[in-house]
């Protein structure tokens, strides 16, 4: 089995309304894998169901190589965290965190001594028997990533893990994402934020209006959609360059930061625009084909519309 | 360890380490020791009217309670009552003293009563009066300020007075003379009121347990913790876990009542002479251990029956707000008998106690009541319980069902007809 997650035509309506359509993505085993889209495509929904909390209406998922609706014991080896988070409020942290392991199978003892370990990797030592309630919103949810990952899931599934925390807990949130997939564990998350999905993950699904955008290998998706546009910029000012580039005989060229950004007319081979305009009076310093970013990729194929939110529907287990 | 008892230990240890576990279990015994003893303590006394004027420099609330307390009439039928005149004049306390104290010599009135700042940490108030030798004026004034304080204080500690007071509600214990026509009238009397306290005490700790389920379910669901817990193990499992966790610290509450009470029954007689009563002053708390054991059962049964139904409740809505117009709804079958208070307990073997005994949404509270009135047959007594327990089987399969999709689900208040489709589909 080399696929840790796969979601095989998987739809899901909630009286009439698709929340999910036909939804089909795989992931490797150890990888990063991010679900992205704008509030309202369907993310909550598709994950929910991969953790059986609502039934899916068509479709299979294999989790783990089992399917979650028949065999919950695989549930024991994931690791969920929803995305509205709670815990027991007047619980202290630790009874807190070793009820959760216990629930997935834990000792209680090893869950204690765990459960110590990750309150003090996680900075929380002083507040290791405080009430949840007498803890921030960021330590609480410090507190409930731990009861995510205490008992050592192969599958991290995470979603919008870093809503509501500030940029340091980001920061932690982001090396324990990293540390899992080293250890060659598998992580899934979703988020809306591209920017944060392009930093951490090597694969990614874009989901809008509950159906899948694209997916596949971060890099593969981006050589596919490489814009045609070419960055160019010079040392210094140069009249002839501006004269070459305004001629508009390889495309479209207009002023762009310091340099020019040309948008190549099909069949044009950037190699001669290169040469052209190396040969110049002034040194040529940067020739550089536009990397376009998941945000532009997604936008350019679903169009603006589909990147605004939708209207969250009621969520059911029906 | 299977993942309902982990469950299950959650819910129980949470809910035994806390103050009100704590509060209610020793206040309740303390109550019922004060309403027998004390009697027995004070004897009948002289009875009249006294004119007290009471000092409050107490916090808000409490002056009140106490100028209200006392100033409530008496039972008819109480021979040594006491009935007060009440004045309440501000604080501070030294400044009005001397001119009390004249006004007590000068026999304008019998005494005062001083209510300091600090009350609810002292929990002693002065008393002065002409004379002290009226234990019955003593123990009235005791007994306001106590329930004054007591009101105060557990507000303070955020317990929901209503809740607590409805749980602590005193219950008035009558006596009865022995004439020679007989014993009757008085037997019928108490019996009348052991029959009332069982059926009030099973109300009520049905109804505070009930709702202490489905606060818990409702916590779960509006914290979405659910979502997490399902994702480990059957939203059933919970649900039974949840509901034996609770029963259990119900039941460890009961029999420590119990335990004390069987203990003041078999030492009567040296609890008596230690406080230096004569030794049959307590044996009027007699009751047969086979009621403790069927209201016990009754109990257990009545509260697995609506703790289920509590459970689907609190899994159906999303707050508590909306759970309580649900609440009366459900518990208006446990209501009932409490309506039909003086049928059951006057005629506990006539037809309408028969019947709301054998219903078993009503049996839980009405049977203890006949059975403490009079010799209820066998059978009656077996098909009851087993009525409940088959209501009960019904009830939780039904609840389950509810709550394995309430408690995941969020967003607009379900319907009956949704419901009805959530039933159809779990």
């Amino acid at each position: 089995m080399n696929h840790a997650l796969l979601l095989d035509g998987v739809s899901k309506s909630y009286s009439g309304h698709a929340a999910v359509s036909d939804l089909s993505l795989a992931v490797p085993q150890g990888t990063i894998y991010g679900i992205l889209g704008p509030n309202g495509a369907g993310k909550s929904t598709t994950l929910r169901m991969v953790m059986n909390i609502i039934l899916r209406d068509t479709g299979t998922i294999s989790l783990l190589g089992a399917d979650p609706e028949r065999d919950r014991s695989v549930l024991r080896r994931v690791g969920f965290l929803p995305e509205e988070r709670g815990l027991y409020r007047k619980m202290k942290v630790l009874d807190v965190i070793v009820f959760f392991a216990q629930l997935k199978g834990m000792q209680a003892a090893d869950a204690r001594r765990e459960g110590e370990r990750w309150i003090e990797r996680m900075g929380l030592g002083d507040w290791r028997v405080s009430k949840v309630e007498t803890l921030s919103k960021g330590m609480q949810q410090k507190v409930q990533f731990i009861t995510t990952v205490l008992h050592s899931p192969d599958l991290l599934i995470l979603d919008e893990p870093q809503s509501g925390l500030d940029p340091v807990n980001q920061e932690v949130l982001r090396d324990t994402i990293l540390d899992w997939k080293r250890q060659g564990r598998t992580v899934v998350f979703s988020t809306h934020n591209m920017e944060a999905a392009e930093q951490l993950c090597e694969h990614v699904c874009i989901i809008a209006e509950g159906r899948k955008v694209l997916d596949g290998r971060l890099r593969d998706i981006r050589r596919a959609n490489m814009a045609s546009a070419y960055l160019v910029e010079f040392e210094e000012h140069s009249d002839a360059a501006d004269r070459l580039l305004r001629a508009g005989a390889f495309g479209h060229a207009e002023p762009h930061g310091d340099g020019w950004r040309i948008d190549l007319n099909p069949g044009t081979d950037p190699r001669a625009l290169l040469r052209e305009a190396n040969a110049l009076d002034v040194p040529l310093i940067r020739f550089e084909r536009e990397q376009p970013s998941l945000h532009d990729i997604f936008v350019s194929r679903v169009g603006g519309a589909a990147a605004t939110p939708h209207r969250r529907p009621e969520a059911s287990h029906v | 360890m299977s993942e309902w008892m982990i469950v299950l230990k959650r819910e129980f240890r949470e809910r035994v380490y806390s103050k009100g576990f704590l509060i209610s279990t020793l206040l309740f015994p303390l109550f019922m020791a004060a309403v027998m003893i004390l009697p027995a303590v004070l004897g009948a006394g002289a009875g009249g009217q006294r004119t007290l004027v009471v000092v409050d420099e107490a916090p808000a609330g409490v002056g009140d309670y106490v100028v209200s307390a006392l100033g409530r009439p008496p039972k008819a039928d109480d021979e040594g009552a006491y009935t007060y005149k009440v004045e309440r004049v501000p604080g501070p306390f030294a400044a009005a003293r001397a001119r009390l104290n004249e006004r007590v010599l000068s026999e304008e009135i019998d005494g005062y009563v001083h209510l300091p700042p600090d009350l609810l940490q002292a929990s002693a108030v002065d008393y002065r009066a002409r004379n002290l030798s009226s234990f019955r004026v003593e123990r009235d004034i005791g007994r306001a300020v106590s329930q004054a304080t007591q009101a105060a204080r557990l507000r303070q500690e955020g317990l929901d007075l209503t809740e607590v007071s409805t749980l602590l509600r005193p219950v008035e214990v009558n006596g009865a003379k022995i004439t020679e026509r007989g014993e009757e009238a008085g037997s019928a009397q108490a019996s009348f009121f052991l029959g009332y306290i069982l059926g009030f005490l099973i109300y009520l700790l049905v109804f505070f347990y009930g709702v202490n389920v489905m606060r818990s379910v409702l916590e779960e669901k509006t914290n979405r913790i659910a979502e997490v817990i399902v994702s480990s193990m059957k939203a059933s499992h919970l649900m039974f876990g949840k509901i034996l966790g609770v029963g259990a610290v119900a039941l460890l509450q009961v029999g420590i009542w119990t335990l004390l009470g069987v203990i003041t029954r078999t030492q009567s007689g040296g609890i008596a002479g230690m406080m230096g009563l004569p030794p049959d002053a307590l044996s009027s708390f007699s009751v047969s251990p086979w009621l403790v054991a069927a209201a016990i059962a009754f109990f257990l049964l009545g509260f697995f029956l609506y703790a289920a139904l509590f459970a689907a409740m609190g899994a159906a809505v999303n707050s508590e707000q909306e759970a309580q117009q649900w609440q009366t709804l459900v518990f208006i079958p446990l209501i009932v008998p409490m309506l039909f208070l003086g049928p059951i307990t006057n005629e506990p073997l006539g037809t309408t106690a028969m019947v709301l005994g054998l219903v078993p949404f009503s049996a839980p509270v009405t049977m203890p009541m006949r059975m403490a009135a009079a010799t209820v047959p066998t059978w009656q007594i077996l098909v009851s319980l087993a009525g409940i327990a088959v209501t009960v089987l019904v009830t939780a399969w039904l609840a389950g069902k509810i709550y394995r999709v309430g408690i995941l689900s969020t967003g607009t208040k379900p319907s009956l007809r949704e419901l009805g489709r959530w039933l159809r589909a779990a």
